[in-house]
């Protein structure tokens, strides 16, 4: 007893100091969680801006490099960076959004605007971009057309059109002419016969001569369903995939892996290398290919030409076009979303442009930057860029809606199987149609 | 009070006693209570740590979770209460029960392949010989290794035109096969990858109950004439069942959960072959924000590993002999 009643007063200190001690620890924590106005002491305003792109690599350098000078340029506004590659930060980003501590400012894949959209994450730009010529930037137009209000809740940051890509020393030895801008999907078909090689007598081919199937769409199934008159998502929000026009398409897609034997199947693309490692490698001679498979191709040094994509039997061509956005944060307080803003302005101006444009990963938003030689005239191939921004003028989106990733996967899962030959192209169609159209129906718009 | 008493002593016959009031006795145990009290208080003190992570990372998340499977939450706006929805739909969900069909195969391949490969090795490893701890340690090398590096090994083994199985099997004439790109062969592609992931952490659980098995047995057994093949169905069979039986526990629950292997090797594909319903819920919490039904699919797959380990329970009774 004495023992316990000498100690005690002790030990009920240590109590009342550890309870200090944590209420301390709670307050400062609190304190620090509470910093969300973004003005510090300095009367800077910090902003959080995230994007993704390979650590260390040159889109990641060149982003480093517009943060400083616009840092320089703008005493006043702080910029913290939130980086990583495509996956994690968009992974991240979800977690982000859910936890409330998403950037105030991110570059987004334009098919994923509206999903942000759609959820009330992101603040319409409308206002901010009333400032602006519309007529001095790409792409305004298609990041529109996906808010059923006409609303503008991301800003062009850099943008993707299609085109033929044709390797020319492969066409040189096959002796065929290139492509032209009168191409339809006969001259690519027979082109592709004769540039298909077995070099090794094997029975297989060792060059094809078109690459059909990738599990990139845009540079697959997507244009030729709109070349045959087909459509995948319609006028309505409605998805119309399941049509005759796109049964067409991909009967001519079958024909040219199965019949014909111009273009390897999904086993054998993935076999030889995955889809985008084909062209680079000189193992496909011609592909529908984005702008940003430049830089890829370029990496194969590959002796490479563009053209227009071919006309379908309606004559369309089927071209596409996904607009990387600036999007900015809902919960982003005033002062922060006009910091953000300016960093938009800031990154939408020639310089900065002209900077992202080296790169070669997009075309550049600026209209002024893509009448300039760094972008009509580049040091690698190809020469002719001005196909991209033709085919970027005539393009179409991407059926841009809330749950984008979920009904084209679920569209993009069934036209696999029939072109792995797992099932037929109606059942594939109707399947396809059905659970995408199942998704697109259960969402429910946020607020 | 001691004078008081002095005087009472001496005149008590002649005077009347002094009203003293007897010292009240003293509760036994009181002072133990309070004791127990304080000390209760201080271990309650010392458990908070341990009960604060077990309340706000594991009690609180499971019933977050219990709610959002009964919610429409899309992690950005509030849940709304959409009752049996989620559930009522994953009986539709043709994509769940392929997801589930694609776990029960790799189950079926990666469990019985694992534990016995696990028991091979141990036996042939629980030898008293120089070279043994690195051979152990070259086993169980893959084991703590990430999937992403494994993934990289693996498809120097496995890819279709430079990987070493193919090669092996041009020596027979055999033509090349897609391992991880054939809807047919995933599965099983990725079931023995996971084994040869998997097999030396078993493995070192085999070899203590291996060494754990009395060698008078053995000699015993010798004696009575018992070759190899019975000295170990007699012997090392039955006394090592117990391992047996957690091994193939462990194996299943693994299985039902495994995510990083499939997320990183093959994405769910071709198509939907590799699918497994843990990357499905993923998929579906992660990428289609739809993170009620994913908690929903969770409950489900729980459900799922609970019957299932029952059920080993209930069978264990009739092979496992405990020493």
């Amino acid at each position: 007893m004495p023992i316990r009643s000498t100690a005690m007063p002790a030990r009920r200190t240590v109590l009342r100091r550890s309870a200090a001690i944590s209420v301390a620890l709670t307050m400062a924590l609190t304190a620090t969680a509470c910093g969300e106005s973004g003005a510090g002491g300095d009367g800077r305003t910090t902003i959080t801006l995230g994007y993704y792109a390979e650590a260390g690599g040159p889109a990641d350098g060149t982003m480093r490099k517009l943060v400083k000078e616009f840092e320089k340029a703008n005493p006043t506004i702080r910029v913290k960076i939130e980086s990583a590659d495509y996956d994690k930060f968009h992974t991240r980003l979800r977690t982000q959004l859910a936890g409330r501590k998403a950037p105030d400012v991110w570059l987004s894949d334009g098919v994923l605007v509206q999903e942000f959209a759609g959820r009330g994450s992101l603040r319409d730009l409308s206002a901010y971009a009333a400032k602006l010529n519309p007529d001095d930037y790409l792409g305004v137009d298609l990041i529109k057309k996906g808010d059923p209000k006409g609303r503008l809740f991301g800003f062009p940051q850099g943008a993707q059109s299609t085109a033929l890509f044709y390797n020319k020393k492969l066409f040189a030895e096959a002796g065929v002419e290139e492509p032209t801008a009168d191409w339809t999907y006969d001259d690519l078909l027979a082109a592709a016969r004769k540039l298909t090689k077995d070099t090794n007598s094997d029975g297989k081919p060792d060059v094809y001569g078109f690459r059909s199937y990738s599990p990139s769409f845009v540079e697959s199934w997507w244009p030729m369903v709109k070349a045959f008159g087909g459509e995948v998502l319609g006028e309505d929000g409605k998805v119309a995939i399941d049509s005759p026009q796109s049964r067409q398409a991909f009967d001519w897609m079958l024909r040219t892996m199965y019949e014909e034997k111009v273009a390897p199947d999904p086993v054998t693309t993935e076999a030889l290398g995955k889809s985008q490692s084909l062209f680079p490698s000189s193992v496909v001679a011609m592909q529908f290919g984005i702008y940003a498979r430049i830089q890829t191709a370029n990496q194969g040094k590959v002796d490479f030409g563009v053209a227009p994509l071919p006309k379908g039997p309606t004559g369309e061509r089927g071209d596409l076009a996904n607009i990387n956005a600036w999007v900015i944060n809902r919960a982003a307080p005033g002062a922060r979303a006009d910091a953000a803003w300016k960093w938009i302005e800031y990154f939408s101006g020639e310089k900065p442009q002209a900077a992202w444009t080296d790169i070669g990963e997009a075309i550049p938003i600026n209209t002024k930057v893509t009448r300039t030689p760094a972008f009509l005239s580049p040091k690698t191939p190809p020469a002719d860029r001005k196909v991209f921004l033709d085919s970027l003028a005539s393009a179409d989106d991407l059926g841009l809606n809330p749950v984008w990733s979920e009904y084209t996967a679920a569209i993009s899962e069934a036209v696999t199987a029939a072109l792995s030959k797992e099932s037929s192209v109606p059942d594939a169609l109707k399947t396809g149609q059905s659970d995408a159209q199942s998704a697109i129906d259960r969402f429910r718009p946020a607020g | 009070m001691t004078p008081v008493t002095t005087a009472s002593r001496r005149g008590r016959a002649a005077v009347d006693p002094p009203k003293v009031h007897p010292p009240k006795p003293s509760r036994p145990g009181g002072a133990k209570r309070t004791a127990r009290r304080v000390e209760r208080r201080w271990a309650l003190l010392f458990a908070t740590p341990y009960l604060a992570h077990l309340v706000l990372l594991t009690a609180w998340p499971v019933l977050a979770l219990a709610y959002l499977g009964f919610t429409d939450y899309d992690t950005v706006s509030s849940p709304r209460w959409t009752g049996l929805d989620n559930y009522t739909r994953l009986l539709r969900d043709e994509a769940f029960w392929t997801s589930l069909l694609n776990t029960g195969y790799f189950a079926l391949i990666f469990v019985p392949l694992q534990t016995v490969l696990a028991l091979a090795l141990a036996v042939g490893l629980n030898q008293k010989l120089r070279a043994m701890p690195l051979l152990r340690g070259a086993y169980f090398v893959p084991v703590v290794s990430s999937w992403v590096v494994m993934a990289y090994v693996a498809d120097a083994v496995f890819n279709p035109r430079l990987g070493s199985a193919n090669a092996v099997l041009g020596w027979f004439a055999i033509d090349p096969l897609n391992w991880l790109d054939s809807p047919v062969l995933v599965i099983p592609t990725l079931a023995l990858i996971a084994v040869w992931k998997g097999a030396g952490y078993m493995m070192v659980l085999f070899l203590a109950a291996l060494q754990a098995i009395p060698q008078e047995r053995y000699e015993a057994a010798r004696v009575d004439g018992a070759g190899a093949w019975g000295r170990f169905r007699h012997i090392t069979v039955p006394g090592v069942s117990g391992t047996t039986f957690l091994v193939l526990v462990l194996s299943t629950i693994t299985t039902l959960q495994a995510f990083e292997q499939v997320f990183v090797m093959t994405g769910g594909g071709p198509g939907d072959a590799s699918e497994l319903t843990v990357l499905y819920m993923y998929r579906q919490g992660f990428e289609y924000f739809h993170m009620g039904y994913a908690a929903a699919i969770a409950w489900v797959l729980f459900a799922v590993i609970l019957l299932l380990t029952l059920v080993q329970l209930r069978l264990q009774k009739r092979w496992v002999h405990y020493a």
